[in-house]
């Protein structure tokens, strides 16, 4: 192959693993701390898409105006979901949470589709980020592509800094390992897990908004697919783990893009590799890369 | 001067009823013990002081040294008792395993902001526990079940408590330990913290307590001083059956 | 009397219900009959998949993609040769495929039986992971099984999918099935199989103690799931005529648990009710998604609009009735009728077990060390020591729950070590737990039944034909009825009908007992059975369990912490510190013993002074 293709190649899976592990990260948070797969979270990526494309394209906001607006609205959207739909059911058994998700997550994509319509619709690019860059040995890369992976390490650098530097980060993971032991120091635990669910959507925004900027549109049910595979990258991982999360995300998206690379023929099972990545590696080690083991109590 | 006054406790966990009618008064500058048999419901009792476990009373009422205000904790989240100042070590020392020592420690003192203040009790733990300070980076799942006990006690010593509840510290530990970790109480308690100590090492725990309260299938059934106590034949009945 | 009432008004309103089915073609439009058909289809989904979570409590994820595999499988069948010839335009249809044909009876039951392997296939991996995991990896083999159909193009028409399936689901065939289904369903919930499946739920532990290999069960009732899977989709492709990969994503599985949540989950009459419900109000919603005039102004429908009302139902229901319609409860002609009360009335010496030097580590943590001993037939011995000494552990590893690291362990002369908890169970020995376990959905009287199904010798699938294999019938009641004598000797038959999570603590403590005695076991070893109760009941426990050694011919070891129980009840005592044996004798002995003191009053204790 190409030196060439394989550098376009290899910053595609990059900048592709990249947003699946931000959005895997809100995953990973909220179940980490209350074992809730939050099926929302997926549409909570669509919803920072939408919202960069109204201030934007709609509204003619500037670009940097625009994304601040996004991951606000996002993140509020993020909230309100766990303060009106999980909160309530905290002491349910965790089927009743899950429904809810699912529900959640109908309801964010069909508003979608009433307020928005079920139309996708072009993004337009700003041009800057489109302009390619020619190096000596004749690769050509557009900054978007640069521009998504080093976002994302930034911004997963910059919560990991918050969940191993400071005492929000500090009690956030000890609840994920014991809840009542955190409430014990005098932690408020619904105020942590709010905080979860912030970090989460607002990271999901990000996400949105480059995935938006990178295949060149919005439609309301854009967040399913790299909804449910973000969520394996969490699993990948080990979910609970943040840095899990992220490596998760990244050998999703290079499995993804290398295997229709060098086995283009087999481009139509690319989602396919994905999933039975995923069964093997609950198969043989079911807490994923970095999770830990659970035992049973009897 | 009374720091805690509970009268007539119940706690239910469904259809058992596992504390009955449980009164007690702990004095400012006391060492409590409250001991028992397995199951008796003694930690019952500590996790309903601390608002962690539903309780029915009628009433429960802790007054602070700092500043002499009575206030009912009952029914109330654990986060207020902490602010208040109460702490717990709760039993099986719950060290949060993927947490270094440190930031176990650092937990303990989430409620407080006077970061110098924070830094002058971790180096006091680190006095009170020198092995707790070479393994400061480690994680707590490292630690020998000795110095996870250490850890706990530690991590309830930095919210800076007045009134400190140590549940079972003793349990599992090696004799030689268990002498070093009633001296440390002992030690706690002479610079001016009032300590409620559950135990089921009767011998060891009221040795060094001012009061004590027997507890028999969740209700109390001797009360006194520890010396009166250590001298009861009926003690040994409460563990070994008349 | 009840009985024939509630049979006669269920004989009833199905005759009605026939009936209605046979005029609905003239009554209805096609609409209505659509509708009336997905109902009975939706119903047929529900059921299976309660069956894998409701029933046996698998999470499961991947319904979709069973129902794919049955849709294509019978789709494939019933098309004629030209109208596949015509479908496939991209790449050429395998040969073979384009003259296999069947009638539409025989494609349902392929359709199902392909299902059916697929999820044994998927099972027989996947479900030794738990909880979640289970659902995403389902989850997986759906997706998978989507991306397969979409990308073998010669054998499924890949994305294209397939047109044109002659329209055989008629009302007839759906609700025939549906009532096949529904039968077959209700005769195996009713038997003991079935109350074997919801233990396996409810606390698979405790199953494993009564005999049952819970992983076989479950891969059992996956299958079937997976079966009533195919059959929907294969009813469902033959209703809407045109099929395609992307009719069978996540969604479609979301759907039908939703179904089974708003029902209730575990409940089969409240799976037809929910698919009742959602159906209807999923085609009834449609209205305002299209434009309606209202005193001539025009309101222009509102695409999205149904799904969005629908989620917020969903939401609603599921914050303010969680537990869904039905709960775990099933439909019953007596809530209709005031309720009747309820009177409310008061060998020789041979060794049994052997353990030698048995050790149990956990990564560097000795939880046993070196145990050895032994006890002889009919004979009440206590384990005791201080929290945390090993106690249970030991009963773990003697009952099979954990092998030991090292040590032999014999029970009635043979050796048992490394014995999974249900083949210990078989060999004759039976256990209670330290924090009762319970199938708490149950009966006082399912409970006890479920001990005696290792010793019922029908197979799982006669149970779904009961009327055909009358042994089931027959064996259930012997077993129904031996359940109840038990019951009755222990004091519990007033309970017989009430759920055992609704039980007095005591006497739950004695269901478990009850239980394990309905296994009939030689041995018995009793976790904490005092723990819990008041003085007069812990006295009324001694001689229940003096009771249970000459009634029932039984030699019983139990975990103690109430002295007074151990002290007055054991006829030898054995006494753990820390994993280690420091001690054995008679009562007696024990209480005078220096080193049990001091293991619980504490090191100097035995010296006097709290003497």
């Amino acid at each position: 192959m190409e030196l060439n293709i394989f550098v376009q190649h290899f910053i595609n899976a990059l900048s592709l693993g990249s947003l699946y592990g931000l959005v895997a990260v809100g995953y990973t948070m909220v179940y980490g701390i209350l074992r809730l797969i939050n099926f929302a979270h997926g549409d909570i990526f669509m919803l920072g898409a939408y919202f960069v494309y109204f201030a934007t394209i709609v509204y003619k906001l500037p670009w940097a105006v625009g994304v601040v607006l996004a991951i606000i609205g996002t993140t509020v959207c993020g909230l309100l979901v766990d303060r009106i739909a999980y909160k309530p059911l905290r002491e349910a058994p965790r089927i009743s949470a899950l429904i809810s998700a699912i529900g959640v997550s109908f309801f964010i994509e069909n508003f979608a589709v009433v307020v928005f319509t079920g139309m996708p619709r072009p993004v337009v690019q700003p041009p800057i980020l489109m302009q390619p860059i020619e190096f000596s040995n004749g690769v050509r890369l557009i900054p978007l592509g640069i521009l998504v992976p080093v976002v994302a390490f930034i911004l997963v650098g910059a919560l990991l800094w918050l969940l191993y530097r400071t005492k929000p980060g500090l009690a956030m993971r000890a609840i994920s390992f014991d809840i009542e032991t955190t409430r014990m120091m005098g932690v408020s635990v619904n105020k942590i897990i709010a905080l979860a669910f912030g970090l989460g959507s607002a990271l999901a925004a990000v996400a949105g908004i480059m995935w938006a900027l990178r295949y060149p549109r919005v439609e309301p049910f854009m967040g399913m697919t790299p909804g449910i595979k973000a969520f394996i990258a969490a699993v990948f991982g080990g979910i609970g783990s943040v840095p899990g999360a992220m490596i998760g995300g990244l050998l999703l998206g290079f499995v993804e893009i290398m295997s229709v690379a060098f086995f283009p023929t087999l481009s139509g099972y690319k989602d396919a590799f994905a999933f039975l990545l995923l069964i093997l590696i609950l198969l043989f080690r079911p807490t994923g890369l970095l999770g830990e083991k659970l035992e049973d109590k009897i | 001067m009374e720091m805690l006054k509970i009268k007539n406790l119940n706690v239910n966990y469904g259809a058992i009823h596992a504390v009955r009618d449980v009164s007690l008064t702990i004095e400012r500058g006391e060492i409590v013990t409250l001991i028992g048999a397995n199951g008796a419901g003694k930690s019952s009792v500590i996790r309903s002081i601390m608002g962690l476990v539903k309780a029915r009373a009628d009433e429960m009422i802790f007054t602070s040294p700092r500043d002499d205000k009575s206030v009912s904790i009952l029914g109330k989240p654990a986060e207020t008792h902490v602010k208040l100042g109460i702490s717990l070590s709760p039993e099986g020392r719950r060290i949060l395993p993927q947490l270094t020592v440190e930031e176990n420690l650092n937990l303990g003192a989430y409620i407080r902001d006077d970061s110098d203040g924070i830094a002058e009790d971790l180096e006091y733990v680190y006095s009170l526990f020198p092995r707790l300070k070479e393994r400061r980076k480690q994680k707590g799942s490292t630690l020998s079940g000795g110095e996870q006990q250490m850890l706990a006690v530690g991590r309830a010593l930095m919210s800076r408590p007045d009134l400190l509840m140590l549940d079972e510290p003793s349990l599992g530990l090696a004799p030689i330990l268990v002498d070093e970790v009633f001296g440390i109480i002992r030690e706690i308690n002479a610079q001016g913290r009032t300590i409620l100590l559950v135990e089921q090492n009767a011998f060891a725990a009221l040795k060094v307590a001012h009061k004590a309260y027997v507890l028999e299938v969740g209700a109390v059934s001797l009360s006194g001083t520890g010396a009166e106590l250590l001298n009861n034949p009926k003690v040994r009945a409460a563990y070994l059956g008349g | 009397m009840r009985r024939v009432r509630s049979l006669t008004l269920s004989v009833f309103s199905i005759i009605l219900f026939a009936v209605f089915l046979n005029k609905a073609p003239e009554l209805l439009n096609g609409y209505w009959q659509r509708i009336l058909n997905l109902i009975a289809i939706n119903a047929i989904l529900a059921l299976s998949l309660n069956l894998i979570y409701g029933i046996t409590g698998m999470f499961s994820l991947g319904h979709a993609g069973f129902m794919a595999i049955g849709a294509y499988v019978s789709a494939l069948l019933v098309l004629s040769p030209a109208q596949k010839n015509a479908m496939w335009i991209l790449e050429d249809i395998y040969p073979w495929l384009l003259n296999v044909n069947a009638p539409f009876i025989i494609s349902l039951i392929l359709a199902g039986l392909a299902a059916a392997f697929f999820g044994l296939l998927v099972a027989l991996p996947v479900l030794r992971l738990g909880g979640d995991y289970l659902g995403i990896a389902t989850l997986g083999f759906a997706e998978i099984i989507r991306i397969l159909i979409t990308n073998t193009a010669r054998l499924t028409n890949g994305s294209l999918g397939l047109k044109g399936i002659p329209a055989y689901t008629t009302l007839f065939m759906s609700w025939s099935c549906l009532g096949i289904v529904l039968l077959c369903t209700v005769c195996m919930l009713r038997s003991n199989f079935g109350g074997v499946l919801r233990a396996v739920r409810d606390d698979e532990v405790a199953a494993k103690m009564m005999g049952i290999n819970t992983f076989k069960v479950k891969v059992l009732a996956f299958t079937l799931g997976c079966f009533g899977g195919g059959l929907g989709g294969a009813l469902m492709g033959n209703l809407i005529t045109t099929i395609d990969p992307r009719m069978f994503m996540i969604t479609q599985t979301y759907n039908i648990l939703m179904i089974i949540v708003v029902g209730g989950l575990g409940s089969v009459t409240g799976s037809i009710i929910g698919s009742f419900l959602v159906t209807t109000m999923l085609e009834c919603l449609r209205f305002v998604e299209n434009p309606i005039t209202v005193f001539n102004i025009n309101i222009p429908g509102i695409p999205g609009m149904r799904m969005v009302i629908f989620s917020l139902l969903l939401i609603v229901v599921i914050i303010f009735r969680r537990e869904g319609i039905m709960g775990m409860r099933e439909f019953s002609w007596d809530i209709f009728f005031p309720k009747p009360k309820h009177k409310k009335v008061k060998e020789e010496s041979e060794t049994v077990l052997e353990l030698e030097n048995v050790k149990l580590r956990f990564g560097g943590l000795s939880a046993v060390e070196n145990l050895s001993l032994k006890i002889k037939r009919l004979e009440i011995v206590g384990l005791i020591g201080p929290n945390g000494a090993g106690k249970t552990s030991a009963f773990n590893v003697i009952s099979g729950f954990y092998k030991p690291t090292s040590g032999t362990i014999k029970f009635l002369g043979k050796s048992i070590g490394g014995l999974r908890p249900d083949e210990v169970c078989r060999a004759g020995m039976s256990r209670t737990f330290q924090n009762i376990r319970l199938f708490g959905h149950e009966t006082v009287l399912q409970n006890v039944m479920i001990g005696s199904r290792v010793r019922q010798k029908y197979q799982w699938w006669q149970s779904l034909m009961p009327f055909i294999f009358t042994d089931v019938i027959r064996e259930d009641s012997t077993a129904k009825a031996q359940a109840m004598n038990l019951l009755e000797q222990l004091g519990l038959d007033e309970f017989a009908e009430e759920q055992a999570s609704s039980l007095p603590y005591g006497a739950q403590r004695r269901l478990e007992i009850a239980r394990a005695l309905a296994t009939r076991p030689k041995f018995l070893l009793l976790d904490e059975p005092a723990a819990g109760m008041n003085p007069q009941e812990s006295e009324e426990l001694m001689k229940f369990i003096r009771r249970l050694r000459d009634e029932f011919n039984l030699t019983i070891l139990l975990i103690e912490h109430d002295m007074k129980v151990v002290m007055n009840v054991c006829d030898y005592i054995h006494v753990l510190d820390q994993g280690v044996h420091i001690a054995q004798g008679t009562p007696d002995e024990i209480r005078k013993n220096p080193r049990v003191i001091e293991a619980y009053l504490g090191a100097g204790a035995s010296e006097g002074s709290a003497a």
